[in-house]
């Protein structure tokens, strides 16, 4: 397959050579992106079909020309070195030793064009309103589901729908105030939803770590692309959070509360932390006194107004949920009952990204806001109903199968590379628990470049955007892209091999260099 | 204001940074030491194992490099450079959103040079340069921690460790060479001499006051008095004293059970102290090391372990 462009220098003068091979490539001194690429039967971020390459990516494709894979090479090095230095890292922890890793990430940033950003961006502002309406309405007059738009057993029998929460008032009904929707663009090129987070979305600081790494990169592209800075995060997740407290609170005390060192997650927390200036505390910082939250400090107890919580929901309070729970306060769901203090995000806001309620979304939209959804979702089968099941069993080889509670890519059968055996288990499972589980079709991801193994080949991606709702919802122009590191894979996530990459929103629809 | 928590851990960082540079420090100085085969090099190994705390007859059977391996890499000992390094490092982490990226860098650069997989290799194929490298690496966190860090509770915090580590560290090291129990021979020799400044990081700074004819007597009064020397005891504990009141003032703790008025006692007795009068300088030494730990209870009690009921928002 003949890959070259024509619409820029570099590529002109390369394109002479046709579909034969690249006079400098079998060479090491040979540029990196050339006709060995071979994107496969998905959308390509980067090349059209034919071979030429988008608008949006024409500056990256001539800086590229420039380098050869030990360029490359170097400064994926000097980026890991970075990570590890800054403490990007998880542990490893062995017999022998304990290691550090950092997550991987790929050098070459994934680009966006305004337009198309601009539809991602109404979608997910559109869809974060109705999902917030809609925990309004569950736990208040449950309008919803008296008109049976939406299974009133799905809702109420949710394990993740928490009783505690009904009646309560909840600022903007925003009980959502962070979210990080994951989106795929299909066969199509289009972009749809596969997941709405919104309990405890994480990610937030790869996508600002990769930007920072991704600017010393390749600076001059980045200057030419016109990218729209992510650098305002922090700070609208603060006044997001301060948005949440009480009128009379004059100077909320924010802070972020963090399960601990040990949690995977706990750099981005720190992270957070640092950056918005607010304490970072763990459980046993805390003391609730008089439905008062307060936290240990040197001099003395402190009032604390907003808490955003990086634990989980059955996790925050060891008298309302998880009694063995050390991570949390006790008595501190009493506190927020009591209006003495905002959790964020709310509990039992995990009821509204069960996978079986997504499939209920568009009709959400539509329900509070009269909309149809600008980003749509993807296919959903829902074992519950048996016309649906005995279709998900009779094409386990085609669709992907996952439980219900599960995240993670955890408890999925991805039916198209799994052998007969493991088809055949899993299908007992399913017929012998369907409300547990949904089946969406297997859907080609995107693909994007990434530089792996000194070459640039073509991996899966998704993009997760992040969404900040308060007194106003925002999403900020970026995302973090993850991309399934081993070749054909489709699962992105970083417990499985999956890295990230930068994502750069430009301010018009091309990039020239 | 700042997070109990996050006071302790900024205190026990000082300590650890103090405890893995005077450590790696004393390894530098053994090793040099025994390159020359005579009693004086015998005599600094001795001194310097009994000053960490090691056992000293179980030692004197291995040669000086295995017994400054385990000083240096030893993850079961409490008191190696790699335990400090790692306790120092992991007290950040959880501290890591009070810290600057300047600190922290310095700090996990140094960790993950020294407990990496060509720690032992570099150690062994260079020792002294191996060790020079991390107390290099040291005095760069604590310039960055002097020239990135708001000045104020949480720098405090953390130099308080710093100086109550160093006043007990020179405190111990002073001990071992002069009190009158130790089951060692006063310390007579000029090259024993040098190496013991050079432990307290003290040559050239004595050299300057007293010249080169070293004295025991000048060495141990430079090592306790020295106002202006920044490892002296007095100098320790006239930061510690320093450091206790502005966290007194900062957080409006005075009068608790006021670890500041505990620095201040013992720095006032070794302002006054006269080590004729006080028959040599064992029980001052011994004081000094009892003082520290009280001050580093009562700083425990006052600002980390507090009773909740006293300490409600007005």
């Amino acid at each position: 397959m003949q890959l070259r462009s024509t619409d820029t220098e570099m590529g002109a003068a390369r394109s002479m050579n046709g579909a034969g091979p690249h006079p400098n490539a079998p060479s090491e001194g040979a540029p990196v992106v050339s006709h060995l690429y071979r994107p496969g039967v998905s959308y390509d971020e980067m090349f059209e079909p034919d071979g030429a390459v988008r608008a949006n990516y024409a500056a990256l494709d001539a800086r590229l020309a420039t380098l050869n894979p030990a360029d490359l090479a170097e400064r994926q090095r000097t980026l890991e070195q970075s990570f590890l230095l800054q403490g990007i890292t998880f542990t490893v922890y062995g017999a022998e030793n304990t290691t550090e890793r950092i997550i991987p990430t790929d050098l070459l940033p994934r680009i966006i064009p305004a337009a198309e950003w601009s539809r991602i961006e109404a979608g997910l502002i559109q869809r974060l309103r109705a999902l917030n309406l809609f925990l309004g309405d569950i736990y208040g007059d449950r309008k919803i589901l008296q008109d049976g738009v939406v299974p009133r057993e799905l809702i109420l029998g949710a394990p993740s729908y928490q009783r505690e929460m009904i009646g309560l008032y909840v600022p903007h009904s925003a009980y959502v105030n962070v979210c990080g929707s994951d989106l795929i663009r299909g066969q199509d090129g289009e972009f749809a939803v596969l997941e709405d987070n919104l309990r405890v979305p994480s990610g937030v600081s790869y996508m600002l770590a990769n930007r920072e790494a991704a600017k010393r990169t390749f600076p001059g592209t980045y200057r030419s692309a016109g990218v729209r800075p992510v650098e305002r995060y922090p700070d609208l997740l603060l006044s997001t959070l301060k948005s949440m407290a009480a009128d009379w609170r004059a100077e909320p005390q924010v802070v972020v509360l963090t399960p601990g060192v040990y949690n995977s997650a706990y750099y981005e927390h720190a992270y957070l932390a640092r950056l918005m200036g607010v304490p970072l505390v763990e459980g046993r910082d805390l003391v609730v006194l008089d439905n008062m939250v307060y936290m240990r400090t040197t001099q003395g107890l402190r009032r604390v107004d907003v808490i955003y919580r990086r634990v989980d929901d059955d996790f925050i309070d060891p008298l309302t949920f998880r009694r063995d729970s050390g991570l949390g306060a006790a008595g501190l769901f009493n506190a927020y009952r009591a209006g003495n203090v905002v959790i964020a995000n709310a509990p039992g806001t995990g009821v509204a990204d069960d996978k079986a309620v997504y499939a209920f979304v568009p009709e959400i939209i539509r329900y509070y806001l009269g909309e149809d959804a600008i980003l749509p979702n993807i296919e959903t089968f829902l074992c519950r109903e048996p016309a649906q099941l005995s279709h998900v069993l009779a094409n386990l080889d085609k669709l992907v199968v996952k439980a219900v509670g599960a995240s993670g890519g955890y408890g999925m059968l991805v039916g198209p590379h799994a052998t007969v055996q493991e088809r055949e288990a899993f299908g007992e499972r399913v017929a012998a628990d369907p409300e547990n589980y949904i089946a969406q079709p297997t859907i080609q991801l995107s693909t994007a470049p990434c530089f792996v193994e000194g070459q640039i080949e073509p991996r899966h991606v998704d993009l997760r955007p992040f969404i900040l709702s308060g007194e106003q919802t925002v999403v900020t122009p970026g995302a973090l892209t993850r991309v399934a590191l081993r070749r054909g894979s489709l699962v992105v996530n970083s417990s499985q091999g999956g890295g990230s990459k930068d994502t750069w929103v430009l301010q018009g629809d091309e990039a020239q260099p | 204001m700042m997070l109990a928590r996050v006071a302790d851990s900024l205190y026990w960082i000082g300590r650890y940074v103090e405890r893995a540079e005077h450590v790696s420090r004393l390894s530098d100085i053994m090793l040099t030491a025994t390159l020359d085969q005579n009693e004086a090099a015998i005599d600094v190994a001795h001194v310097a194992l009994a000053a960490v705390g090691e056992a000293v007859e179980e030692v004197a059977e291995r040669n000086a490099l295995d017994a400054v391996h385990n000083l240096v890499f030893d993850r079961e000992d409490e008191g190696s450079v790699v335990t400090s390094l790692s306790r120092c490092r992991e007290n950040a982490r959880q501290v890591r959103d009070q810290i600057t990226t300047e600190m922290w860098e310095r700090l996990n650069l140094l960790y993950l040079r020294v407990t990496g997989p060509d720690a032992e290799h570099a150690f062994a194929q260079q020792s002294s340069a191996f060790l020079h490298g991390v107390i290099a690496d040291l005095h760069l966190f604590k310039g960055a921690t002097d020239a990135t860090m708001n000045h104020g509770e949480g720098w405090r915090f953390l130099l308080l460790g710093v100086y109550l580590e160093r006043a007990q560290l020179i405190a111990r090291l002073l001990d071992v060479c002069f009190s009158e129990d130790a089951d060692r021979p006063p310390l007579s020799d000029h090259l024993t001499q040098m190496a013991v400044l050079r432990m307290a990081c003290a040559l050239e700074p004595y050299l300057r006051v007293y010249t080169a004819e070293l004295e025991p007597r000048h060495l141990l009064e430079f090592l306790m008095f020295d106002e202006e020397f920044p490892r002296s005891i007095r100098f320790s504990t006239l930061r510690m004293e320093e450091h206790l009141t502005g966290l007194a003032r900062a957080t409006h703790s005075f009068g608790h059970s006021g670890p500041e008025r505990l620095a201040g006692r013992l720095s006032a007795r070794l302002e006054f102290a006269d080590l004729d009068e006080d028959q040599g300088a064992g029980p001052l030494l011994s004081a000094v090391v009892a003082e520290c730990s009280r001050i580093h209870l009562a700083v425990y009690e006052t600002f980390v372990a507090y009773p909740l009921e006293l300490r409600l928002p007005a």
